[in-house]
């Protein structure tokens, strides 16, 4: 291997092209890499600056929730803001305070992100005296011994991947030991420019190779491999002299753009394609960065959470760039000053390198978890933009083996679906395209822009198809309740009518019995025919609605007769007189008593229903249960068992409570059920649900008032029969 | 002569045949066109079109019933796409309703807000939560856009406001490129 | 620059251009010119030079008409690069309409009636040959012929003569034009002789042991391959035609040498080269898959001996080229390349 890399390395002096064998991925570029600017400087103490911007969201996911007030004074590694919810779902991590100080406000700054929208952020003004909370995530200094240990350590100290992405390291790893075979250490830091990859290796090379090891130990992988670019001489005979004793292996790797991106290393650090519906966890593999293993040593041997990080400050148009292990949080002009710009920086500083970063709206944002360089290169003239001549440099280029012409085609011509056939989601947005492109055209924004307007295609397919849903749901349960208030009123009307013939010519013996099961059958058949007609409308314009949800609608549907029936029995009690009167009480109390049993019964099966209903719509492969998947939100989809478990809970609650309420007879106020929010499909069965409720609870109400006033009529017969007698 | 005449009517035969095997076997079943036309619709159940929801409108266009006109949330984009479908000729919009509008959803002012529960039964969606005499709100997830809880509301405390844009939903913008009046 | 929201990553560039390559392209084709002139004499260049004016004029109305910034489409220079694969393909000494025609007719129709640069579906240069193939058939067969025929090449006194007059005084036209190898191989096999008697009854192995129209084709070969070398086209053009024109002509060779000629005058004699470098790796028109270049190519290759050999035209570059065109959307359509991580 040594020597066909020295062969092509003396080949490439005569035929530039012939560097493309010496690596494994596809395509690739040889950009100026500028990188001795900074590179040949010792890293510099570290800058106070006046005040330091934290925003609360610095990652992937929801943004974290302040715990500070302002006016509050904090001390270095003092926690100031907490993830929200929970934080494997909504990944978000915790940020502490990189220096002492006071928090001046919490407002809303421009944010350090392409788009130069303001977030929110806790600002703070340091006091100078840099005092410290030692250890602040209170470690033992033993080191942990399952994922879940390190896990609960890594959400503790806020750390992310902080080679550019920002994925929370702790969301990314596995809960189960001997899942990860191979640990990967991306030393590569293949762009232009930065350098504090470089330095740190050089001059922390122990701090990576332990955190490292500890990594490994805690998941059991067995493996470790550290890539690093062959450009950077000094740092792989650093990392191989702390890794000597160990099980580290540092690999060279060629030095080519963009060695360092996740899929590109390990393809040439194992030889294995991570496919591109998994991660590279599923696969057995997990690759960070050197700083981020840095990090995590950090946390795990000296409880010191991640408030601060290695920075490069360069560019052409610094007169002295420099790295410096910079507090999160130090806006960049505080930065880029201290390098002496060459001109006044009137122009947008860059957060990243050359090919992946982008210009900030406004130089005072600050230096994230994530911002590995801020790069000032004074704006060159650009080139006229050109048709695009089809010449396939971006072809040749492409990382990814992507189409990237073609993709421009259909994205300037707005076809996104076409786009997205031909696999934009696989982009990296590494930059080579546009970096070659003969006609300047900026490529890769087109797929920038493709990307997020096919993602709010589908956000808004998803939406459609839920208001749909959501409207036909509502057309039915209007259709139903009109339909089932017809069958109760008419069923009341047969029982009068029936109970007041029964009535006129009775004897004393006529049962009461005889009339009420009559009326009983009635009801019962009035009931079965609006069952019928419901299931009619429903079965058959809603065809697609899913086994599950109808399932739970039969369920719901049983119970609204069982309280009509109840209903129909007080209203025969009513017209029932005489002596069937004590006849009929009895028989109400026992009705009454039947009505409970049922009802509790009943909230069994009502759970079971609801946790079937649950297990067939997230198992079966049908296809209407997986286009409602579809229509959730994804941030509900990730919600979801937790929110139907929770739902789940409060069905039994609600009709726990119903049960106990008519064992009490007593009609409770019309207590509405505040809902949280109702997510998807089984938003539609909860509001289904509620409305059962309410008008079981309505005929409850009715039945008990009915209730009441037979019993005042039964006194005041008594009274009257009394005072007869 | 007599040749020619048994081969054409030999291909006759064939061919007819193979049309009757064709339209059995490639038979399209239920009424396509108007579930076509509501997938294309914009689902926002608006009622603005003079139907009960998307779905009536959809059928009623599959059954000629209707101008393909009507959708006012859907604009021009979506008479063009309805006119592909049932072949039928393109009909000029109404007035302001050419332009499809920005998206809004509605919100409601929680301080006049009196809880009368009139916006929550207007809701197609049912994306209005609240109780009698108490605070309502909107989930914005669900909320279409419909502008139907505007009117019934008897203190006008809703509005429509476009959902605010976070650095997770941000677009990209479209680089402006050279030939653009070209297309 | 308050563009900063809108102006997206990489803040970098190769500092390649348009420009660059298609100058790269035209110093490439330096060498055949140099040869041409030699051998042929001064009539290229001034069918060039009639053809650079004929472009710069049609480029600027057309460009006009369009509603373009005329500066920077004009200096892209690919109507240089149309031109001159233009040049080549007609007789040196053809009378000048036939080059003004013909270059006009191949930016006009050939690429700005398709909206310019980088959206014509055929070669502006193929088109334009193949229009003045089929107008003014006469004047595209007669070839001058070169200098191991004449002793001596014309001079550009008497080359511009012929071009604007149509006749030098003091020679007849069968003194300086001819039939091209293909032509004579063509005639011969008509009147029943063989190709090894034809090729051999010719003096047609002058130079070092090859004809001029030979070495015309292994300028060419110069420059494409420095073209390779540099990167400036793609490897697969050249090897996948050159490979089926040889492949196809060696097993016919095999099969009948005296109805089909040698792989060697296959390769070095008509346009083959010029083709091979020049023509059929215009990205514009061609095929971008790595795969798809390959197909392309060969399927060049294969139409051009088919042309040649059982077709009206003695060469059969452009028919070949354009009916390749055609071929292009559905080519790239089912050569996509496997993208990193998907099976297929």
């Amino acid at each position: 291997m040594n020597f066909f890399m020295l062969v092509v390395k003396q080949l490439s002096k005569i035929y530039p092209s012939a560097k493309r064998w010496a690596y494994r991925f596809h395509g690739g570029v040889f950009p100026r890499y500028n990188k001795s600017l900074s590179a040949s400087q010792p890293i510099r103490p570290q800058l106070i600056p006046e005040k330091l911007i934290l925003p609360l969201q610095q990652q992937v996911g929801l943004p974290a929730c302040p715990i500070v007030q302002v006016g509050d004074k904090v001390k270095k590694n003092q926690l100031l803001a907490k993830p929200s919810k929970d934080p494997q779902k909504a990944l978000s991590v915790p940020i502490h305070a990189p220096t002492s100080g006071t928090i001046i406000a919490i407002e809303e700054a421009t944010l350090a992100h392409p788009s130069g929208l303001e977030g929110v952020c806790i600002i703070l003004q340091p006091d100078g005296a840099n005092q410290a909370i030692e250890n602040a995530l209170e470690v033992d200094g033993s080191l942990p011994k399952t994922p879940v240990e390190l896990k609960s350590v890594l959400l503790k100290s806020g750390i992310v991947g902080m080679g550019g992405a920002g994925f929370p390291t702790y969301a990314k790893l596995p809960n189960e030991r001997g899942r990860i075979h191979t640990l990967l250490i991306n030393g590569a830091e293949c762009e232009p420019f930065i350098t504090c990859d470089d330095l740190l290796m050089q001059t922390q090379a122990e701090a990576i190779i332990k955190g490292a090891l500890l990594t490994a130990e805690a998941l059991g992988a067995e493996r470790i491999i550290c890539g690093i670019e062959t450009n950077k001489p000094a740092a792989i005979q650093a990392m191989k002299k702390a890794a000597a004793s160990t099980s580290v292996e540092i690999k060279e790797v060629a030095t080519v753009y963009p060695m360092g991106g996740q899929k590109q290393l390990t393809l040439e650090l194992t030889g294995i394609e991570t496919p591109h519906d998994s991660h590279a966890v599923d696969i057995g593999l997990l690759m960070m960065n050197v700083a981020t293993l840095t990090a995590i040593y950090r946390a795990v041997s000296l409880g010191d959470p991640l408030t601060s990080r290695l920075v490069t400050v360069s560019g052409l148009g610094l007169e002295k760039p420099f790295n410096m292990d910079v507090m999160i949080g130090t806006p960049f002009n505080s930065l880029a000053q201290a390098a002496k710009p060459k001109v006044k920086l009137d122009y947008p500083l860059v957060m990243g390198g050359p090919m992946m970063g982008f210009q900030v709206k406004s130089n005072e944002v600050p230096v994230l978890k994530t911002t590995n360089c801020v790069l000032a290169n004074p704006p060159e003239p650009v080139d006229m933009q050109m048709p695009c001549i089809r010449c396939g440099e971006c072809m040749d280029v492409c990382p990814v083996n992507l189409l990237p012409q073609q993709m421009y085609w259909y994205s300037q011509a707005h076809e996104f679906d076409k786009v997205e056939k031909l696999q934009v989601f696989d982009c990296i947005e590494c930059g080579c395209c546009s970096y070659v492109c003969p006609s300047h055209i900026p490529l890769v924004q087109y797929y920038r822009h493709a990307k997020s307007e096919i993602k709010a295609i589908h956000a808004e397919e998803k939406a459609v198809e839920l208001a749909k849903q959501r409207h036909e749901f509502k057309l039915a349960r209007i259709e139903r309740e009109k339909q089932e208030r017809e069958a109760r009123l008419k069923a009341k009307k047969e029982a009068v009518k029936q109970a007041a013939a029964k009535t006129e010519d009775s004897s004393e013996k006529t049962p009461a019995k005889k009339a009420a099961g009559a009326a009983a059958a009635a009801r019962a058949a009035a009931a079965k025919r609006a069952m019928q007609k419901g299931n009619k409308p429903s079965s058959g314009s809603d065809k697609a609605m899913p086994s599950a949800r109808l399932k739970a609608i039969e369920a719901a549907k049983k119970a609204a007769q069982n309280s009509e029936l109840e209903a129909g029995s007080t209203a025969s009690m009513k017209s029932s007189t005489g002596d069937a009167k004590s006849k009929a009480r009895q028989a109400a109390q026992k009705a009454a008593q039947k009505r409970a049993q049922k009802v509790k019964a009943q909230s069994e099966p009502a759970n079971k229903d609801a946790k079937t209903n649950l297990k067939s719509e997230s198992s079966s492969p049908t296809k209407e249960p997986s286009a409602e998947a579809i229509s959730l939100d994804l941030t509900q989809t990730s919600e979801a068992t937790t929110a139907s478990k929770k739902e789940a809970a409060r069905k039994a609650a609600m009709q726990a409570a119903r049960a106990a309420a008519k064992k009490r007879k007593v009609s409770s106020s019309d207590h509405q059920v505040s809902s949280d929010k109702p997510s998807g499909e089984r938003s539609d069965n909860q509001t289904h649900q509620q409305d059962e409720n309410s008008d079981k609870r309505q005929k409850a109400m009715e039945a008990a008032r009915k209730r009441a006033k037979q019993r005042q009529a039964e006194k005041n017969q008594a009274a009257d029969n009394q005072e007869n007698t | 002569m007599i040749e020619a005449i048994l081969i054409f009517l030999a291909l006759a035969v064939l061919f007819g045949l193979l049309l009757g095997y064709a339209s059995i076997r490639f038979k399209v079943e239920g009424n396509p066109e108007a579930e076509q036309i509501d997938k294309i619709l914009p689902q926002t159940q608006c009622g603005q079109c003079g139907y009960p929801g998307c779905k009536p409108y959809a059928e009623a266009v599959a059954n000629r019933e209707a101008d393909i006109n009507q959708c006012i949330p859907g604009g021009n984009e979506v008479m063009i796409k309805i006119s592909e479908i049932t072949g039928l000729e393109p009909k000029a919009m109404d007035e302001a309703a050419a332009e499809p509008k920005e998206k809004e959803v509605a919100f409601i002012n929680e301080d006049l807000c009196i809880g009368c529960v009139l916006c929550i039964k207007e809701c197609p969606v049912d994306a209005i939560l609240g109780a009698t005499k108490m605070m309502h709100t909107v989930i914005e997830k669900e909320c279409t856009g419909c502008e139907l809880c505007v009117p019934v509301c008897p203190v006008d405390c809703i509005d429509m406001i476009p959902p605010k844009v976070t650095p997770n939903d941000w677009k990209w913008p479209e680089p402006n490129f050279l030939n653009e009046d070209d297309r | 620059m308050s563009q900063s929201i809108l102006s997206s990553s990489p803040y970098t560039h190769n500092n390649q251009s348009v420009r660059k390559v298609m100058l790269q392209v035209q110093i490439a084709a330096l060498p055949a010119l140099i040869a041409h002139i030699y051998l042929f004499g001064f009539g290229i260049a001034i069918q060039w030079m009639l053809a650079v004016a004929t472009a710069l004029v049609v480029e600027y109305v057309m460009l006009k008409l369009r509603g373009r910034p005329v500066l920077p489409f004009i200096s892209d220079m690919s109507a240089l690069i149309t031109i001159t694969g233009l040049v080549f393909c007609i007789p040196p000494e053809a009378p000048w309409w036939v080059i003004v025609t013909g270059s006009a007719f191949a930016l006009t129709f050939g690429k700005h009636l398709y909206g310019g640069l980088g959206y014509n579906p055929f070669n502006p240069a193929m088109l334009g040959y193949a229009f003045l193939l089929i107008s003014f058939p006469v004047q595209m067969t007669q070839w001058a012929l070169p200098i191991e025929y004449t002793g001596e090449a014309l001079n550009l006194l008497q080359s511009a003569q012929v071009i604007f007059t149509g006749q030098i005084p003091g020679l007849s036209m069968d003194m300086y034009t001819g039939a091209t190898p293909l032509n004579e191989v063509r005639n011969g096999l008509s009147q029943g002789l063989s190709v090894q008697d034809t090729l051999n009854n010719s003096a047609l192995s002058s130079l070092w042991g090859l004809s001029s129209w030979g070495w015309i084709n292994v300028a060419f070969l110069l420059g494409g391959v420095w073209m390779i070398y540099s990167g400036v086209i793609s490897w697969q053009y050249p090897v996948g035609f050159l490979g089926s024109l040889a492949a196809i002509s060696l097993l016919f060779n095999q099969i009948d040498p005296a109805t089909y000629p040698p792989v060697d005058f296959v390769l070095l004699t008509g346009g083959t080269m010029l083709a091979a470098f020049f023509i059929i790796t215009d990205p514009v028109t061609a095929s971008t898959t790595p795969r798809g270049k390959l197909i392309y190519a060969c399927g060049i290759g294969i139409l051009v001996y088919v042309i040649r050999n059982w077709g009206a035209f003695p060469d059969g570059i452009a028919f070949a080229i354009l009916l390749m065109n055609i071929a292009v959307p559905l080519i790239d359509q089912y050569t996509q390349p496997r993208v990193f991580g998907h099976n297929r």
